[in-house]
């Protein structure tokens, strides 16, 4: 489809509406070449990042809150996303860009399923935040170690049995323990959860889906910095 | 309540009026006057965090004179009669089965099977020498020598709870009796003179619901089948909310394995009456279930089953004494227990293999449970694979906007014009089809209440084929111009299935495009699990689908295939089989050899862990589109929506669309 458009013709403007709706129809070397191009034409890498790219993923997650776009469409759309991600990491540490933020995620202890956790973890580099994705059966050493090496603003904990949730209160505590809780957001999510959990476990928030999570994330992460009251 | 429906109604409603409300037709002859006695029920005192709230009795009205009369008259026994009790504040009932109106749908019926009978359990008549002086052996050693020299039996043993009746038995008799055999190894029952007639029952514990089949041991015949609601559905509708109860409350397990055992009590008093016998005439017992009902019936708590890696205590057959696990059947009556397989692939799966026997067969069979979990089995005479896909409540009604159980009053079929997308759809107890227009022309107290799983099964793939949705199941805006029955808004889009004049609650019953979302997430949990199966098994087509279990049974495979539900196959070839696993019992309890065989299928099909496989997410995501975003179904053509121009979808890439309008 690439040759249909001859990009160096497109006003800057132009090309980034096209990554947006590149992203939104998942075509990933479409995306990467519009990143190319803007750099080319001395965009700097945040800036593509953010008007770019992650202006087009909150699209996508707006849909998807809606029920317009579903998983495999996200997944498509994350997948561009990331390949434009390749090229600008790199330069966007080259450029010491701020960062959006961090998070560290895994499915508790005792639980083996990954698949929306991993749709968060998608959704949330999307929006640019950096994810670390611990997998499955993650124990609350596992998670702190995480946390520790990487330094992360937020944890995020994801289970799907009504057996293997009460473990989210494990790790808190061991957070609370280790005299990490006050510096960490804690987000956590899966089918059984709800508001009321996530407030009883001392969570920062409970997140429904994907979407929500990004939204909360930005959202307390500004508080965080002072940037929101 | 057992029917697992809640909601809210407004403050000092009776219970029977807020039961109809939500569609649980509670049992009244005198129409609310507090006179009949027939809508008692239960209300359950606690905390109760799977339903998010806390019950108490105080919660309700005080009982009024009239029910105060009636209590001492009859005593409610802690009852309330619905129709006096107004609601204060949340409670949570439970509606005894005697005050349920209409009985649950349960397709449980034994199947006509072949089975060779050669029970466990067989009677023989003997003549035992009298006593005599300066023969100073024991009656039971003088029975065993009888049965040696008369019936060449060897080594036997007896159950020493026989022994204090025995010698009134054999004098009762003039010392001829008839022995009850357990395996050729126990006597577990001496009846004096000539007896004749060896029951037993089979028993199926399923997390919804218990059958028991009552089976004469010599002729194989079934003398009765009961079944009933699992009294556990009040801690939980799945199993793993059911672990939780027992996790989060200390006498939540010892009242569940209490709670069953008396159910399976229960159903065996019920069923022995039908066929003029007592409990006493039980002298065997085989049953099935799931692994958390089969850890529950034993006495041995299943919390290891709610996380990994989801340790059995045991999987191997089991034989004990019903005595042991506190069945009332006959004092020395037996009890087996078929194999397990896995954490999540129980004994109730081996008796489903031991009914089809998936095994034996040259074509590649796939069977499919589906329930909270699904279990899937899959192979032929070279090698069978097992494996338990996660796909939530969505087939039984719950997360479904207006789901339920399948009940008198729920929708099963559905049907939607293509062209007028106007529907049509049965009713579960009336046997006409009902459409918008035929207001008139059905008895008015017919009233959809709900959708349960069959029907929502049908309602999806027919908004499929109507083209109302997309193949990756997103509701159509155009389709809103088509007809006044969808609406479309962003984050907000619905079919109206039911007008509010033929719903039973006065509002329209519709599917919501979070409905089509959750069903989408629930079958591409089982077909993905279905493609891991077939990989192993290193095979891209199936010859041959069996749907087991009660829900199976309602299943249209056309709607299961075109939702992408089961891989293509031949139409023709997909088949429900009702309750399998009972079926699996019962040839168990009338075949004791193919007890041995249950156990050599547990050891030889290989169990697959589906959620592991690196494969797995990927193949889930491409069963998310129906049927399917890139299989084949061939046996499907011409049926499929063609691929919709999807012009209108969401949002348009402008800039993409202008280049390619110009070349």
């Amino acid at each position: 489809m690439n040759d249909e458009i001859d990009i160096s013709q497109l006003e800057t403007a132009e090309i980034l509406e096209l990554i947006q709706d590149d992203l939104y129809d998942g075509l990933a070397d479409e995306v990467v070449v519009s990143v190319k191009e803007l750099l080319n034409r001395d965009m700097t890498p945040y800036d593509v990042l953010t008007q770019g790219l992650v202006a087009g993923m909150a699209v996508v997650g707006n849909d998807f809150r809606d029920g317009i776009l579903f998983v495999p469409e996200v997944l498509m759309a994350a997948k561009a996303m990331k390949a434009g991600m390749e090229i600008l990491r790199p330069l966007l540490v080259e450029t010491g860009a701020p960062q959006v933020g961090s998070m560290v995620i895994g499915t508790v202890k005792g639980d083996i399923h990954d698949i929306g956790k991993n749709l968060v973890a998608m959704m949330m580099e999307g929006a640019g935040f950096n994810v670390i994705n611990l997998g499955i059966n993650t124990d609350a050493d596992a998670f702190i170690d995480a946390i520790r090496e990487h330094n992360v603003d937020i944890l995020g904990m994801s289970a799907l049995l009504t057996t293997t949730m009460p473990y989210m209160q494990v790790v808190i505590d061991a957070l609370k323990d280790q005299g990490l809780r006050e510096q960490i957001i804690v987000l956590v999510g899966g089918a059984p959860l709800n508001e009321a959990f996530a407030e009883e476990i001392g969570a920062d928030a409970y997140c429904r889906d994907a979407a929500v999570a990004v939204e909360t994330a930005k959202k307390l992460i500004a508080i965080k910095r002072g940037q929101l009251t | 309540m057992p029917s697992g429906r809640k909601g809210s109604v407004p403050r000092g409603s009776n219970l029977l009026q807020a039961a109809q409300e939500l569609g649980v037709e509670l049992e009244s002859i005198c129409g609310g006057r507090q006179t009949c006695g027939k809508c008692q029920v239960i209300i359950e005192s606690g905390h109760f965090p799977k339903h998010g709230l806390t019950s108490h009795p105080d919660h309700l009205s005080p009982p009024s004179p009239l029910e105060s009369e009636y209590d001492q008259e009859h005593n409610l026994n802690g009852r309330r009669l619905a129709c006096a009790a107004e609601i204060l504040a949340d409670v949570l009932i439970t509606v005894p089965e005697e005050s349920q109106a209409h009985k649950q749908i349960i397709a449980k019926e034994a199947t006509q099977r072949f089975i060779e009978i050669d029970p466990a359990i067989r009677q023989v008549y003997v003549e035992v020498e009298p006593p005599e002086l300066g023969d100073p052996r024991g009656e039971w050693e003088r029975i065993a020598l009888a049965l040696e020299k008369q019936w060449s039996l060897q080594e036997l043993t007896i159950d020493s709870k026989l022994l204090p009746d025995l010698q009134s038995s054999l004098r009762a008799g003039d010392y001829k009796v008839t022995v009850t055999l357990w395996q050729d190894k126990e006597v577990v029952r001496i009846q004096p003179g000539y007896s004749e007639g060896s029951y037993g029952v089979a028993i199926d514990i399923g997390s919804t619901t218990v059958v028991a089949h009552l089976c004469d041991l010599r002729t194989g015949d079934v003398l009765a089948t009961q079944a009933t609601m699992n009294p556990q559905v009040r801690f939980g509708e799945d199993l793993m909310s059911r672990i939780s109860y027992i996790n989060s409350e200390p006498q939540g397990f010892v009242r569940m394995n209490r709670m069953i055992i008396k159910s399976i009590n229960e159903l065996i008093e019920k069923a022995t009456a039908k066929a003029d016998l007592t409990p006493q005439d039980i002298t065997d017992v085989v049953a099935v279930g799931n692994t958390v009902m089969h850890h529950i019936f034993l006495g041995i708590n299943p919390t290891q089953l709610g996380v990994a890696p989801f340790a059995l205590a045991i999987d191997s057959p089991i034989d004990l004494k019903a005595r042991d696990l506190g069945l009332s059947i006959h004092l020395s009556g037996r009890v087996h227990l078929l194999p397990i397989i896995a954490g999540h692939v129980g004994a109730d799966n081996v008796g489903v293999m031991l009914a089809e026997s998936p095994q034996e067969q040259d074509e590649v069979t796939l069977i499919v449970d589906v329930g909270t979990n699904a279990e899937i089995i899959l192979g032929d005479k070279n090698k069978v694979y097992v494996a338990s896909s996660p796909t939530g409540p969505a087939f039984e009604g719950a997360q479904i906007t207006h789901g339920q159980r399948a009940a008198p009053g729920a929708i099963e079929r559905i049907r939607i014009d293509p062209k007028t997308l106007e529907p049509r759809f049965k009713v579960i107890g009336y046997p006409q089809w009902i459409a918008s227009g035929s207001n008139g022309l059905i008895p008015s107290e017919v009233k959809a209440t709900g959708i349960c799983g069959s029907g929502i099964i049908e309602a999806i793939a027919e908004l499929f084929l109507a083209g109302i949705i997309d193949s990756k199941g997103h509701f159509l805006s155009t389709s809103a111009d088509r007809s006044s029955r969808v609406h479309y808004d962003v984050g907000e889009a619905y079919y109206v299935l039911v007008d509010e004049q033929l719903s039973s609650t006065g509002s329209p019953i519709v599917i919501t495009q979070e409905d089509v979302r959750a069903i989408q997430l629930a079958k591409a949990a089982l077909y993905a699990g279905t493609k891991l199966l077939m990989d192993h098994r290193s095979i891209t087509k199936i010859d041959r689908v069996i749907l087991a279990g009660a829900f199976g049974t309602f299943i249209s495979p056309y709607h299961a295939m075109v939702l992408g539900l089961i891989p293509d196959c031949d139409l023709d070839k997909v088949n429900a089989v009702g309750n399998a696993a009972g079926d699996g019992a019962r040839l168990a309890l009338l075949n004791k050899q193919l007890r041995l065989k249950a156990a050599r299928i547990a050891r030889t099909v290989e169990y697959v862990e589906t959620p592991l496989a690196t494969n797995f997410q990927d193949e889930f995501v491409a069963a998310l589109n129906l049927p399917h975003a890139s299989d084949p179904f061939p046996h499907l053509d011409g049926v499929l929506p063609l691929p919709t121009v999807e012009v209108q979808k969401k949002r348009k890439n402008r800039i993409r669309s202008k280049y390619r309008s110009r070349s």
